[in-house]
């Protein structure tokens, strides 16, 4: 049967008025999606979900060797102090890539390889400050990018009677400047000292670390790291 | 003319959305955050069949010898001049701190009534421990023991204590003149008042009380640097391995350490054992007030803590106007 005029007017009537609520939703929609695809933010639909981390190394100083041996030769220690900088700088370089700079970590609040470099009952507590040692459970909802700055490290060994390292003192200053998502920035500061021992390889049994944020101005478009 | 609803609607989805991705950046910059651990304790025992709790709910004690060996002298085969028990009760982040006098006479296990001090000469620090765990009936965790060259140096290394010197001391023999109030000593001036006995009216029993108080000021002063710079840890236990003689590894002396840093100085008793002065054999010797020696060490036996009412007055209280 053909619908009537009065029929055939209200049929009309309801697509329009559908498509009059869903195509502005459905433009709405991808506006959004490629305004954050623009900003860097993570839109499935579009991919993006493997970003790199950002390359970063800590600047570090000499290190300092503490001894315990009333006539210990202090080159020696010296040069094994500077040994066990070489051999724990890159395990703390990936510490901070992994709480801070890896977007596939903080995008997604997973901290895991994070707590993998502390000893067993550090890494209970470790985990309890989440907030304080990486970005931040949020910071996927919060933040679109994170670049690192000039960051240093500082060690003190501690050497056993025979010249053995014992125990390591890592004193951290990490900085990076991470842009939020509605333009503005915040310079992110992580200061403390991580003491490490050798438990099954060196790990860290002791932390005191201080996070200390503040808000940044944006960077200025000449400056870069050759600068 | 009026806006079509449906550009209403999408209007308000768009600012919706907009709300949405802006508020999530929003807000005021997060207050500083700060996280430490450290690990509270781990301990070897003093004896191969005695394993102390390490989960913080049982106290340790400590035995801290100050033998009276000289530079040239063996430190574990003279007599042990200067003997506390520090108890610490790690859970509440408390101490105390007893002094036994030295001339203390005592059953020293294989040897005999003896002064105190003896023991160490006869077995070592092994049979001091052994005499003061049967004197008290308190289980010594660990011993640690210095003399007077290493105990000087071992200030020196931490660059002096900082001392609130109570009272204005004088004495020729030791070497000990201060006036009151807090100053920094050096390893000289430290052993100096540590020494010094001849102008304090209660003799070796307010010397000990001294000594309890050096032992104060460096737990704040450990407090304290430890608060500054974590990294000062290890300057401190270098320098006690290094001029000391303990039973520990150095990872028991690092995890002591930090135990340490985690004790309010303010509130640790410290006390000596009260006594009176007598004459045994031709000896002068200390015989120890029994009910006061039970009442503490009772006391001291089931948190490592004094109670208020069990601390006995100072042997100072003369001088320090109490």
């Amino acid at each position: 049967m053909t619908p009537n005029r009065v029929q055939r007017g209200a049929t009309k009537k309801r697509r329009v008025s559908l498509a009059l609520l869903i195509v502005p939703i459905v433009l709405v929609a991808i506006g959004v999606a490629i305004l954050l695809a623009m900003r860097g933010g993570t839109v499935p639909i579009i991919g993006g979900g493997d970003e790199p981390a950002p390359p970063f190394d800590f600047i570090v100083k000499p290190a300092t060797a503490i001894s315990t041996a009333p006539d210990a030769d202090e080159a020696t220690l010296s040069a094994s102090a500077d040994e066990v900088a070489q051999e724990i700088t890159p395990m703390i370089d990936d510490l901070y890539t992994n709480a801070y700079l890896d977007p596939s970590n903080w995008r997604h609040d997973d901290y895991e390889e994070v707590f993998a470099t502390f000893a067993p009952d550090a890494a209970a507590t470790a985990e309890q400050s989440v907030e304080t040692l990486t970005l931040g459970a949020t910071a996927g909802d919060v933040f679109d990018t994170v670049d690192p700055g000039k960051s240093k490290l500082s060690y003190q060994v501690l050497f056993d009677p025979d010249g053995a390292p014992e125990t390591a003192v890592v004193s951290v200053i990490f900085r990076a400047t991470a842009e939020r998502k509605d333009g503005t920035f915040l310079a992110i500061v992580s200061e403390g000292e991580f003491f490490l021992r050798q438990v099954d390889g060196w790990k860290i049994t002791a932390f005191d670390v201080t996070r200390d944020d503040h808000e940044a101005q944006p960077p200025s478009p000449s400056a870069s790291p050759s600068a | 003319m009026s806006t079509h609803p449906a550009r209403r609607r999408a209007a308000l989805l768009v600012a919706l959305v907009g709300a949405w991705v802006a508020g999530s950046a929003l807000g005021a910059t997060p207050p500083a955050r700060h996280a430490s651990a450290a690990p509270l304790f781990q301990l070897e025992p003093a004896h191969a069949e005695y394993v102390p709790v390490l989960d913080g709910s049982k106290p340790i004690y400590v035995l801290v010898i100050g033998s009276d060996a000289r530079p040239d002298q063996a430190i574990d085969s003279q007599r042990a001049d200067s003997l506390h028990i520090l108890s610490i009760n790690p859970a509440e982040h408390r101490a105390s701190l007893v002094g036994i006098p030295r001339d203390s006479y005592v059953e020293i296990p294989g040897q005999g009534q003896n002064k105190i001090n003896a023991a160490l000469f006869y077995g070592g620090p092994d049979l001091v421990v052994q005499t003061v765990e049967q004197l008290t009936g308190l289980k010594m965790d660990y011993w640690a023991m210095t003399g007077f060259a290493s105990f000087e140096q071992m200030v020196d290394d931490v660059d002096g204590l900082v001392v609130d010197v109570p009272f204005a001391m004088n004495d020729e023999d030791s070497r000990a003149f201060f006036d009151p109030g807090v100053q920094r000593l050096d390893g000289d001036d430290a052993l100096a008042f540590a020494r010094d006995r001849h102008d304090l009216p209660a003799g070796d029993f307010g010397r000990s009380e001294n000594q309890g108080r050096l032992m104060v000021a460096a737990l704040a002063q450990l407090k304290k640097e430890f608060n500054q710079d974590p990294a000062r840890l290890l300057a401190w236990v270098a320098s006690f391995v290094r001029n000391g003689t303990t039973t520990l590894s150095l990872d028991e002396v690092l995890d002591l350490a930090f135990t340490g840093t985690a004790i309010n100085a303010n509130k640790v008793e410290n006390i000596v054992l009260p006594g009176g002065e007598g004459m045994i054999g031709g000896l002068s010797v200390v015989t120890l007030n029994q009910e006061s020696l039970d009442t503490i060490s009772k006391d001291l036996a089931d948190d490592g803590l004094l109670k208020k009412a069990n601390v006995p007055p100072s042997p100072n209280e003369q001088l320090l106007g109490g």
